[in-house]
């Protein structure tokens, strides 16, 4: 689950994807959670899922409604679906709705990686707002970059420059092609020398995220690093695609039982409210999740006095 | 007389020497509480945009000290050692607290300053003592058992205590029952306030980590490391920070390294590179640099840690 989009993938034994869906968050993760579930379930049942892994910026919320087994991080996540792609890989770009990162790795062992640091500048929601504001739909936004014939320079460093800059471009009369593949080229350099400042980008080079589909900013990769860019044919939900690799080995190692709440899932009614509690001056911001009124997970505390919320027999 | 102490900046490095020596000269000492969200959010109010978290929340922690106590001790720390300086928002720390906070009690500013001489240190201590009693052997006898308790501490660190924890008063925190090493890098008012750096500490050890921080090296590791230098740097904490990042190529035992910054920092802007160039090169120990400023959700850390801790654990296992 992340912060643009939610996706879901079904693998089978042998971590081959059967069925997978991609939906925009939308700023309403539960909703988003709910129909990817009700799409997948369609001829399943519960007895049918041996295992749950959830990822991403939403990990424990949509832990705390599927019931998971195992919630990891999207760095080792998006590692993992690189590794089961392509086994030789060095190098993975991914650039999702709010992160982006670059993960470095040698004889499929992760051995460095990087976030973009406090500042979500040059992600896939930057692209989705240039494009709303141009009024171009965001799956033509690379095709559109490919017909550039003579791109602009917009100021890379800060998504706030960027788009002055970009205004700035367009009200002196440049054409919309240059303006976005100058974006592209501004993003990637933004990329290059922030994420993956100081790193060595060997071959096999993977482009995983949702911005992967978007085929100005692979060709602009492309061109910068005078290099092959390969894009997975599930570049989309790799994320989704390495938790669920890991849900499946620990299963199997463990031998242990899924806590899948099941498809009902689907139509239960989850809640959420929050409180601040006052038990210090921390005052931490308290989420707490109800499924039909009752309590299923709580978290945000600093002090771990509301999430220990799993030790309760009550609940 | 009651003296206030802000639980801030080298606070963290200089508590068991200031206090004590107040207490010997007979005062009442208040150390500010532990920072929460409304010492960040008073520090914020008085303070511009671009200086940097830690001395926004110093500003907070000034402000809930000035109406409970008769004078507050903000040192002007322009140098500890000779020829290196303290960051420059330091040195000029009792200013722009006078300038951006309104009734203030006096405050107690004394000058260290030993780029000339280390003689400095004792015109300070003398210039303090003499606030509160005008007998120079009360101040020497107050100082020698102040610098007695502090070279307690300091030798506690050296054995592998850390600061949060002698501070708190926990010491049991010592096992070597953990699986990892990591040592942290950072500035000690950011690596030992839980607040500012979301509990990044006890993050870190909840994956079955041991961190260890500079504060733990003698002073001889610097002096030998610091050597390699071709030009030492201006910055005392700069140093201290490089010279713990290179006797990592000496030791095996360090399992990774995080470097803590807070955003803005303009040492750090250069000294970070410096380590993680040098890190990178010299060694195949993981890094990874985090940096903080006023964010209170910790969903961004979070990741980074479990993703860093997870490469290690990973790495090991092969």
């Amino acid at each position: 689950m992340g912060s643009v989009s939610t996706n879901l993938v079904l693998i089978d034994k042998k971590c081959r994807v059967v069925k997978k869906i991609y939906l925009k968050t939308r700023g309403q993760p539960i909703k988003a959670i709910q129909k990817g579930l009700d799409f997948l379930g369609k001829d399943l049942r519960d007895e049918n899922i041996a295992g749950v892994g959830t990822t991403g910026s939403g990990r424990m919320l949509a832990a705390a409604l599927l019931g998971a087994d195992i919630i990891k991080n999207e760095i080792t996540a998006h590692a993992i679906a690189g590794i089961k792609f392509k086994p030789e890989v060095s190098t993975i770009i991914e650039i999702g709705g709010q992160d982006s990162k670059i993960i470095i790795l040698r004889k499929g062992i992760v051995v460095d990686f990087a976030m973009n640091t406090i500042c979500a500048a040059g992600t896939g929601s930057f692209l989705d707002r240039q494009a709303e504001r141009l009024g171009i739909p965001i799956e033509e936004f690379g095709s559109l970059a490919l017909k550039s014939r003579n791109p602009v320079r917009i100021a890379g460093r800060c998504a706030v420059f960027a788009e002055s800059d970009m205004i700035h471009k367009q009200q002196i009369g440049h054409n919309i092609e240059d303006i976005i593949k100058g974006l592209c080229e501004a993003l990637v350099r933004n990329y290059l020398n922030n994420v993956a400042k100081g790193k060595e980008l060997k071959d096999p080079i993977l482009f995983q995220g949702g911005v992967a589909a978007n085929i100005g900013i692979k060709k602009a990769f492309e061109t910068a690093l005078n290099r092959k860019i390969n894009i997975p044919d599930n570049y989309d939900v790799m994320g989704a695609y390495g938790v669920a690799i890991l849900a499946k080995e620990k299963i199997e190692q463990q031998k242990i039982k899924t806590s899948f709440r099941g498809f009902s899932s689907k139509d239960t009614s989850f809640n959420t409210s929050g409180f601040e509690c006052m038990g210090c001056s921390n005052h931490c911001e308290i989420i707490e999740i109800r499924s039909n009124g009752r309590l299923i997970s709580r978290w945000g505390d600093r002090c771990g006095k509301w999430n220990e919320w799993q030790n309760l027999d009550v609940i | 007389m009651r003296i206030g102490i802000p639980r801030g900046l080298l606070y963290y490095l200089y508590k068991p020497l200031w206090e004590k020596f107040f207490a010997e000269l007979g005062l009442e000492v208040v150390v500010s509480k532990k920072t929460t969200k409304n010492t960040l959010k008073k520090g914020i109010e008085v303070t511009v945009d671009d200086i940097c978290l830690p001395v926004k929340i110093y500003h907070g922690h000034v402000i809930s000290l000035k109406d409970n106590v008769d004078v507050v001790f903000i040192p002007r720390l322009v140098s500890i050692k000779n020829k290196e300086f303290i960051c420059p928002k330091l040195m000029g720390l009792p200013d722009v607290i006078r300038a951006n906070i309104k009734d203030l009690p006096p405050i107690i500013e004394p000058t260290v300053d030993l780029t000339s001489s280390w003689l400095g240190f004792y015109r300070a201590v003398f210039e303090v003592g003499s606030y509160f009693t005008n007998k120079n052997t009360v101040i020497l006898k107050a100082f020698y058992k102040a610098t007695k308790n502090f070279k307690n501490y300091t030798q506690a660190l050296e054995k592998g205590a850390r600061p949060d924890e002698i501070l708190e008063g926990c010491c049991n925190l010592l096992s070597n029952k953990a699986k990892f090493k990591i040592l942290l890098l950072g500035h000690p008012y950011n690596l030992y306030d839980p607040f500012i750096n979301l509990n990044m500490i006890k993050k870190i050890e909840n994956y079955g980590a041991r961190v260890i921080t500079p504060e733990n090296f003698t002073e001889t590791i610097f002096k030998t490391h610091l050597s390699k230098l071709n030009k030492p740097l201006f910055w005392t904490l700069g140093n201290k920070l490089l010279a713990a990042a290179y006797q990592l190529k000496e030791r095996r035992d360090i399992d990774g390294v995080i470097l803590l910054v807070s955003f803005g920092c303009g040492p750090d802007s250069l000294i970070g590179e410096l380590i993680e160039r040098w890190i990178r090169k010299n060694t195949d120990i993981p890094f990874v640099l985090l940096t903080i400023d006023e964010h209170s959700g910790d969903a961004g850390l979070n990741t980074r840690i479990e993703a860093f801790m997870d490469m290690i654990e990973r790495r090991k296992a092969t």
